[in-house]
């Protein structure tokens, strides 16, 4: 007697797929950092010679330090610092006379750094950075 | 005489959904910007009035641990001007824009010898910074 041999199922369920992809696109979402893209844009004018720099003598002059900011020699609060910027650069109409030289002390936080520097271009300065050089000396 | 009606068949053919999410995947996959930063440790500095840039050419990062990476690879602040001299080359104003992202309590030691630096190689800086409400 010949008995006949059932065929089996071996096909994979396709209806599973579905599920498949869509866990997958879940994880790659889940797994995607949210990154900050957004920021603010800065212009610095390109370092000059000591030469050019002697040529603007009316330059404003800010000093930070870890928390507090110095306009040409008098410490100021942020607030007081943002008036007394913007009253120094409302007369100034040529883009060289609103140069306003950022020199920081060592221990400033960028945070205060950008706070400040935010203040004085929403004034209308243009920044330049004041780095002081190091230099070695050898001593005999 | 009495005409049966058919029952008409209204299921919904679950074989293209696996197609139509791989589709999205395939979409997703591509929309995704490859971000070779994204491993670095650093939390940004708050500001306002905060815009995308429109293009970016280079990404500068110094993390919470003070190093200075370009394009997620750690180079050190000396030779940072002339290898983002490179990868800008002659390229046009608007179209040399360097993504800035520093740790908020990185102190000036560190970051300004870099903005130096993007700036003597013409970069158009971009500080990326996270949005901070206006106080009222």
């Amino acid at each position: 007697m010949n008995l006949k041999r059932t065929k089996l199922l071996v096909e994979p369920p396709a209806t599973a797929t579905s599920d498949i992809a869509f866990i997958l696109i879940v994880f790659f979402l889940v797994c995607a950092s949210v990154e900050p893209d957004k920021g603010r844009a800065q212009v610095l004018p390109r370092s000059e010679p000591e030469k050019e720099k002697d040529k603007q003598s009316q330059t404003i002059e800010v000093e930070l330090t870890r928390t507090a900011v110095i306009l040409n020699g008098n410490p100021l609060a942020a607030e007081r610092f943002a008036r007394a910027i913007a009253l120094k650069l409302a007369d100034k109409t040529r883009d060289e006379d609103r140069i306003v030289a950022v020199k920081s002390r060592k221990e400033v936080p960028y945070s205060h750094w950008m706070q400040v520097t935010g203040i004085i271009e929403d004034a209308g300065g243009v920044i330049t950075l004041q780095i002081e050089e190091e230099e070695t000396v050898v001593v005999q | 005489m009495i005409v049966k009606r058919r029952k008409m068949d209204a299921t919904i053919p679950a074989m293209a959904m696996g197609d139509i999410a791989f589709l999205l995947l395939i979409f997703f996959v591509i929309l995704a910007r490859a971000r070779d930063d994204s491993h670095l440790q650093w939390k940004p500095a708050p500001g306002q009035e905060l815009s995308r840039p429109q293009t970016m050419n280079a990404s500068v990062v110094i993390d919470k641990y003070n190093v200075t990476y370009l394009n997620g690879r750690e180079i050190p602040a000396v030779s940072l001007g002339e290898a983002l001299k490179k990868i800008l080359g002659e390229n046009p104003a608007g179209r040399r824009t360097v993504m800035f992202k520093v740790h908020h309590e990185v102190t000036a030691v560190y970051f300004e010898p870099v903005i130096e630096a993007i700036s003597e190689a013409g970069g158009e800086l971009h500080h990326i910074l996270k949005e901070e409400k206006k106080r009222q």
